[in-house]
């Protein structure tokens, strides 16, 4: 009789050191993310209201648009709108971009024989240690050189050389059962048709993955854009923002608007975090994998 | 004869096709890839300008980035925050990978806050927390550090060396962990829990079945992170940039922000050049330590 009240209390004070646990970490969380949080509060106040508050309010007495007003009413030649609109071209050419080069390429180095199939496997591999600043002069000067300073192609040419994709694209490949390849070949099916009908659905997840991280990573580029672009007109939406912001002078003078940007350019990614996080979780686990 | 020729034949076309699939890309890798290598060696070799008067100079831009007085104290700052950054990311972002497995309330919502910032805008998130460590008594660290009793005037944050680091650090592991925590939480999945309930019978604590299981475990997922950190750490400029615009009097210039001074600021292209080859040369150093140091920490647990 009185083991069961000993166990039962024993029970109950472990479920409430979960639910304790749980609680805490939640704070944390909260704490954690607050500065996105502020990011969006300020975003909602008048700028003179914001820079002397105190103490700091994080949910808007009086919420207003009017930062999100000025942040895409065209000035000084800057247009937010046009800016996001070339982010939203140089990415998606990025991503679509680089699945049609990685696709066939990770096939052939996955699922077929040839000569120096293994040496350019492993030169691929290899040129994924190189820091990316040893490419920032000469891809300048590339660039440069096919007259395309200023353009959208500047922006998206020297990341399709990339080998992440193919590294990641092939890991998934490796793992298509032989059977289904035997039985392709039995049918007669050509290298081609094999590609489209079975290997291409068969890595869907991988593709995304690697279009998310391909999207993302152009959406957030923010060193090689500053180098390659002078023209407001092709201004990318991290870019803009920066230039923006030194129109202020005084940082904090145009708090409200920057944080209105600030938020904009976080909002997709957010987006894209949420709906397809599971997707991110697997893809990002298995590309540190090194398959034997 | 005739069978033997139509065989090799045959294998001549399939090893044509195969490369047909990879060619496309294989374009790209050399124009984008192995060509600006080359090209890059070249240029840090040349008095390069945009102006196309380019002049062979020898060794000349790397001894002479070796002499500059303000190239040295740009490698210490980059070096330091590497040594600080990189094992503290990797330490938070294992132990959120452990605490984010347990399936809990809210699973989804713990992971955007802990995981979705690796995801964001340098420009965007940057921004923001320039605006949390405003330099007036309003700004939100100095006004709840100030209430917490923790300092007693609006400090500067981005006017002391120390400070403007500690910053800078903060807000790096913030950004970044996250992606971190994937791979780490994808790694422990993969861990059998036979092993830990039959190390618990044994009576090892969590100290010890963390050193004699999971370490050993996550070894692949560990070096790879650890390869990638310090790429990211010595590749270190947004936060510079923007956070600190390399302030106080150019203390928190990071290696790559003075590539960009050099490079891209003065046009001096052939030293920017040097200076990346000096980089090249200082990750692959730093990568090989850690490498033997976690090698090390996991044999003699190993062993």
């Amino acid at each position: 009789m009185t083991s069961t009240v000993a166990r039962n209390r024993k029970k109950l004070s472990k479920r409430i050191a979960a639910v304790v646990v749980t609680v805490l970490l939640w704070a944390f969380a909260a704490f954690w993310f607050a500065p996105i949080f502020w990011m969006l509060s300020t975003s909602l106040k008048s700028t003179a209201v914001a820079v002397i508050q105190s103490p700091p309010e994080w949910i808007p007495k009086n919420p207003t648009l009017e930062n999100y007003k000025i942040i895409f009413a065209p000035s000084g030649g800057l247009s937010l709108i046009r800016a996001t609109l070339n982010s939203v071209i140089v990415a998606v050419g990025s991503t679509l971009a680089t699945l049609a080069l990685s696709i066939p390429a990770a096939y052939a180095l996955s699922r077929l024989r040839f000569r120096g199939r293994m040496l350019i496997f492993w030169i691929y591999v290899a040129v994924l240690a190189f820091p990316g600043v040893l490419f920032l002069v000469p891809h300048f000067f590339i660039i440069q050189g096919m007259g395309l300073t200023n353009s959208y192609l500047a922006l998206i040419l020297p990341g399709l050389g990339g080998t992440f994709g193919v590294f990641l694209l092939r890991q998934y490949m490796l793992d298509i059962p032989g059977e289904l390849e035997d039985a392709a070949w039995m049918d007669g099916c050509s290298k081609f048709r094999f590609l489209i009908s079975i290997v291409i659905p068969y890595v869907k997840p991988a593709m995304l993955v690697l279009g998310l991280m391909t999207f993302l990573g152009s959406w957030n580029s923010f060193l090689w854009p500053l180098l390659i672009l002078s023209k407001s007109d092709k201004f990318t939406l991290p870019i803009a923002l920066i230039r923006f912001s030194a129109g202020w002078g005084d940082p904090y003078r145009g708090i409200g608007p920057m944080m209105a940007g600030a938020f904009f350019s976080v909002a997709p990614s957010l987006i894209i975090f949420i709906v397809f996080h599971r997707y991110l979780m697997k893809g990002i686990s298995l590309g540190s994998l090194g398959k034997e | 004869m005739r069978q033997s020729q139509s065989k090799s034949c045959k294998r001549f076309r399939r090893e044509v096709v195969s490369w047909l699939f990879l060619l496309p890309h294989l374009v790209f890798f050399v124009l984008f890839v192995a060509v600006p290598l080359v090209f890059g060696m070249v240029i840090s070799f040349f008095n390069w300008s945009l102006l196309n008067d380019n002049v062979f100079v020898g060794a000349s831009n790397y001894i002479r980035t070796w002499n500059d007085s303000r190239f040295w104290p740009v490698v210490q700052n980059t070096v330091i925050f590497a040594i600080v950054s990189v094992p503290l990311t990797i330490i938070v972002a294992i132990l959120f990978a452990h605490i984010l497995n347990k399936k809990r309330f809210g699973q989804l919502w713990l992971l955007i806050a802990f995981v979705s910032p690796a995801f964001f805008g340098s420009v965007g998130i940057l921004s923001s927390w320039k605006w949390i460590f405003a330099s007036f008594p309003s700004g939100l660290a100095n006004y709840y550090l100030n209430k917490a009793g923790f300092i007693n005037a609006a400090v500067s944050w981005f006017g002391s060396t120390g400070v403007a680091w500690g910053v800078i650090i903060l807000v790096t592991i913030w950004w970044i962990v996250g992606f971190s925590i994937l791979l780490y939480m994808g790694a422990l999945q993969r861990i059998p829990p036979e092993q830990y309930e039959s190390a618990k019978l044994d009576g090892a604590g969590p100290w010890k079945r963390f050193l004699y299981i999971t370490l050993p475990w996550i070894r692949s997922v560990l070096f790879f992170d650890v390869v990638r950190q310090v790429i990211l750490a010595f590749g270190l400029f947004d936060q510079a940039y923007i956070l600190s615009a390399g302030g106080p009097a150019g203390t928190t210039r990071t290696m790559v922000y003075y590539l960009y001074l050099v490079g891209f600021e003065r046009q001096d292209f052939g030293r920017a050049a040097s200076i990346s080859w000096y980089i090249f040369a200082i990750v692959l150093i730093f990568a090989i330590i850690q490498l033997v140091l976690v090698t090390k920490s996991i044999r003699s647990t190993e062993g």
